[in-house]
């Protein structure tokens, strides 16, 4: 293949680092106190809680599905564990609250993988109730807000340790790569990309795929548990409508970076590229005081363009390859 | 019979050829699918068409139901010369097509599929369904079928359904020329008759009927005549008053090609090795109930077993019971030292049974995923270092290895494998099934949909790379496939073996006719 393509390839398959880019230097010209250290460390803190919901998301997409309940999870999961430490049975240590809530995101992952493929519940259905069932326990459960939590359970979400930099934003980096090595490097990883890409095919060649498909829905759990402790570390608090409308954005992050709707294909660092953009986008549209229902609009807008930049990717992929082609063809006939 | 003057005969031809074929050819990127082809359907008439696999049977009905455009030739309808035609031109002129599979709504009821789309309208353009029900209801009385038209038509059985295509065509759609592309494949017995009731009462009425079959007995029962197909050309036309089985399977099979000379894959070395009588695979009193019945066999170490049979005489539905993808009910298989049943892929997979799929798309190939993941699919558990990794520097060596010895034709292999040619996704696929390193290899259907060069190409892979450590069973659409690299081949049919042949008896005659169900075939040569 020519160097021209392989570099035009890449480009494409990292678009959205190119679009980050672009879009960073844009600002750090026009926006004002957008260019500064605290405020790019403030994107990042920002986008911590997103990032946790677009990688749960994005592996559930590859393997051909989608999760509408991490949203609800992420309320949920750190709700009954705080509930449960502190008022139904007080004085358990704040560790355990820990496990507990990342245990009770798995748990609700797992209902929902093992409904969806030994039962055979359509995906969406089967998240969309879950997601509709755990909001409405967590208003029951807990009227408006549970504040002031234990100095452990908020050391995620709230710590900060040198430069100032809080340690979400390391935690949250720290597991975009520790995912990009699993999807590369792991044959779980593979098994679930070949899931989504092909899921009687995977089968046949003695993939477990219903092991894939539950697995991607556990980890989505557990990231907006992950998602769920961050925000309460955030507020110090666990209030009944954390989370609230996330979901749609968790879409947008995942498709922006790369992931495929129909499964099969996707990365973790894309996501992050995918993630950071829409952190970088409210930031500075905020900076610019733009209204903040019009940047909620805006965000909408972008899972649009999302989908749209998802198809014009896989045509201008196909142009380069016919390129590729007729100048290959071009050549042997000059041959003959 | 009186000799009519020329000119009567002439003028006669012209009233009685609904449609005619004159030298129509279709070109397929490179081989000819059919080659000057020249057929009348005449009214009042059964015009049976046979040939092997690949004979242009497909092609031949696409273009007269408007499907397929003919490269050459032309086709005249009525006393009207056409081009090629379309789908609805074919419909306008009465030309009705019975497909192979049956092609039912299932959601809706056996009436509304009937009617549909012409639904008899009344009021405008609303639907009388009250005169609808009366016809439909006059219909199967006069066809006499045992249909209940208000049931829904997903809750008929396959063979049902299939009449249920037929009593449209006949009877609703009121078509002059009637296409049945292999439809009694999926009839049972008993609809067998009644399709021959049928189509005599048709021919009665003066409609010309078109009959695609692959089995011979079937063309004798019913045909007045019958045009015999091999290699796209028309190889003789003949009435069926005169022809028995033995004749008619001649013309099929044509003269007897000389295998030897095209052997795959007789090199040195296979000899030693062919001697080895380990045995790797037994299989026992195998049944699963509707495909196949009490199937035993065995298989050696090194050797390429064909299965040959026709389309639904169980082939696929044996790999797949013995892979462990859709059950079997009964018996069991012997592998290592071992009698069981495997109850998922991956169970056979580690058994060493490796299945390669007769549907490339929606069975063997992950399209999306590069070259290199789809060919280490299946082996990826072998690739794996210490800390439980996968080794990408062993999987890169492995990709390329593969890519090299069955010169699978790519960029480079971290290519999507959705962007190469068929014949190249046949070979990775190849490739994965070989890279999982098992003692015995499932082909089901190796060579399907490639061009010949690449066809060559993977039997020679068989032959030569995959029985090297491995016992082979493999089946094909045609016969010269199995008869070039088998050592044996085992004759399915119905669901049961019913003849076993060995390599220096292989005569592609006796192999169709067993093909085809004839036991007789001792008695009948004496």
């Amino acid at each position: 293949m020519e160097r021209r393509t392989k570099v035009e390839l890449f480009l494409l398959d990292n678009l959205i680092w190119l679009i980050l880019a672009g879009y960073f230097l844009i600002n750090a010209l026009v926006t004002p106190r957008f260019f500064t250290y605290n405020n790019i460390i403030n994107i990042f803190y920002h986008s911590t809680i997103l990032g946790m919901l677009v990688l749960g998301q994005g592996l559930v997409l590859m393997t051909g599905h989608l999760d509408l309940s991490i949203e609800s999870t992420l309320a949920f999961a750190p709700g009954i564990a705080i509930l449960l430490t502190t008022k139904w049975v007080p004085g358990l240590n704040p560790i355990i609250a820990i496990i507990l809530t990342l245990l009770i995101g798995a748990l609700v992952g797992l209902f929902n993988g093992y409904c969806i493929t030994r039962i055979g519940i359509n995906a969406f259905l089967q998240t969309l109730s879950m997601l509709i069932i755990l909001r409405g326990l967590v208003l029951y459960l807990i009227p408006l807000a549970i504040y002031g939590l234990d100095e452990t359970y908020i050391f995620f979400g709230r710590a900060r340790t040198f430069g100032n930099i809080p340690v979400a934003v390391f935690l949250m980096l720290g597991i975009f790569v520790l995912f990009d090595f699993v999807l590369k490097r792991t044959p779980f990883g593979r098994y679930l990309l070949a899931t989504g890409g092909n899921a009687r095919a995977s089968y046949i060649s003695g993939i477990n795929t219903n092991k894939s498909i539950i697995s991607a829905f556990v980890l989505a759990g557990l990231l907006a548990s992950v998602a769920g402790l961050l925000a309460a570390g955030r507020q110090n608090a666990v209030n009944n409508t954390m989370g609230d409308g996330m979901v749609l954005l968790s879409f947008a992050g995942a498709i922006l970076g790369g992931v495929s709707v129909s499964g099969g294909k996707g990365t973790s660092i894309g996501m992050l590229g995918g993630t950071l953009f829409l952190g970088m986008i409210s930031n500075s549209l905020t900076l610019l005081g733009v209204n903040v229902f019009i940047v909620y609009a805006l965000q909408g807008l972008l899972i649009f363009v999302a989908l749209v930049l998802d198809r014009v990717k896989v045509k201008a992929e196909e142009l380069l390859f016919r390129r590729e082609m007729l100048k290959k063809l071009g050549i042997s006939m000059k041959k003959d | 019979m009186i000799k009519l003057n020329e000119e009567e005969k002439e003028s006669n031809r012209e009233n009685d050829f609904i449609v005619q074929f004159k030298d129509v050819t279709k070109i397929y990127s490179g081989t000819v699918a059919l080659h000057k082809i020249n057929i009348e359907v005449k009214r009042g008439e059964v015009h049976g068409i046979i040939g092997k696999n690949g004979a242009g049977k497909t092609t031949l009905v696409g273009i007269m139901s408007g499907i397929i455009d003919p490269t050459e030739g032309e086709i005249i309808i009525k006393g009207k010369k056409y081009r090629s035609i379309s789908r609805q031109r074919a419909k306008k002129e009465g030309i009705s097509i019975i497909p192979q599979e049956s092609q039912v709504i299932p959601d809706l009821s056996v009436v509304e599929n009937i009617f549909t789309p012409d639904y008899i309208r009344s009021w405008g353009n609303f639907i009388n369904w009250k005169k609808m029900y009366s016809k439909i209801e006059k219909v199967i009385d006069e066809s006499q079928i045992n249909i209940n038209p208000y049931t829904r038509a997903g809750d008929l059985s396959i063979s049902e359904q299939q009449l249920l295509l037929v009593l449209k065509a006949c009877f609703i759609d009121n078509a002059q020329v009637i296409i049945f592309d292999e439809v009694s494949s999926s009839l049972t017995k008993k609809d067998e008759e009644v399709l021959y009731r049928i189509i005599r009462e048709q021919k009665k009425k003066g409609k010309a009927i078109l009959f695609i079959s692959h089995s011979m007995e079937e063309i004798l029962e019913i045909c007045d005549l019958v045009t015999i197909l091999r290699d796209g050309k028309v190889i003789a036309k003949e009435e069926c008053a005169c022809l028995d089985k033995d004749k008619l399977s001649y013309f099929i099979v044509g003269g007897e090609y000389n295998y030897k000379e095209h052997k795959v894959g007789e090199e040195s070395g296979r000899e030693e090795e062919k001697e080895s009588n380990e045995i790797v695979l037994s299989v026992r009193n195998f049944t699963k109930f509707g495909a196949f019945q009490n199937i035993n066999f065995d298989l050696k170490k090194g050797e390429v077993v064909g299965l040959a049979g026709l389309r639904g005489s169980g082939r696929t539905e044996l790999f797949k019971a013995i892979a462990g993808i859709d059950l079997a009910d009964k018996g069991w298989i012997k592998i290592g030292n071992e009698e069981k049943r495997f109850t998922d892929p991956a169970q056979a997979l580690q058994n060493g049974i490796v299945y390669l799929p007769e549907d490339r798309e929606k069975e063997g190939l992950i399209d999306i995923l590069a070259v290199r993941e789809n060919l280490t699919l299946s082996s990826l558990p072998c690739l794996l270092n210490k800390v439980k990794l996968i080794n990408l520097e062993e999987e890169k060596k492995m990709a390329t290895t593969l890519v090299e010895r069955l010169s699978i034709l790519t960029p480079s292999i971290e290519e999507e494998v959705k962007k190469l040619s068929g014949g190249n996704k046949q070979k990775v696929l190849m490739g994965k099934v070989l890279s999982a390193n098992p003692i015995v290899y499932l082909l089901d259907e190796p060579t399907k949909g490639i061009d010949i060069s690449t066809k060559k190409e993977i039997l020679k892979i068989i032959k030569e790379e995959l029985s090297r450590f491995a016992g082979i069973i493999m089946s094909s659409p045609g016969l010269e496939d199995l008869i070039l690299i088998c050592d044996r081949i085992l004759v399915l049919h119905k669901g049961e073996i019913v003849g076993e042949f060995f390599e220096d008896k292989f005569k592609e005659i006796d192999l169709y006719r067993a093909v085809q169900g004839v036991r007789d075939k001792f008695v009948e040569n004496n």
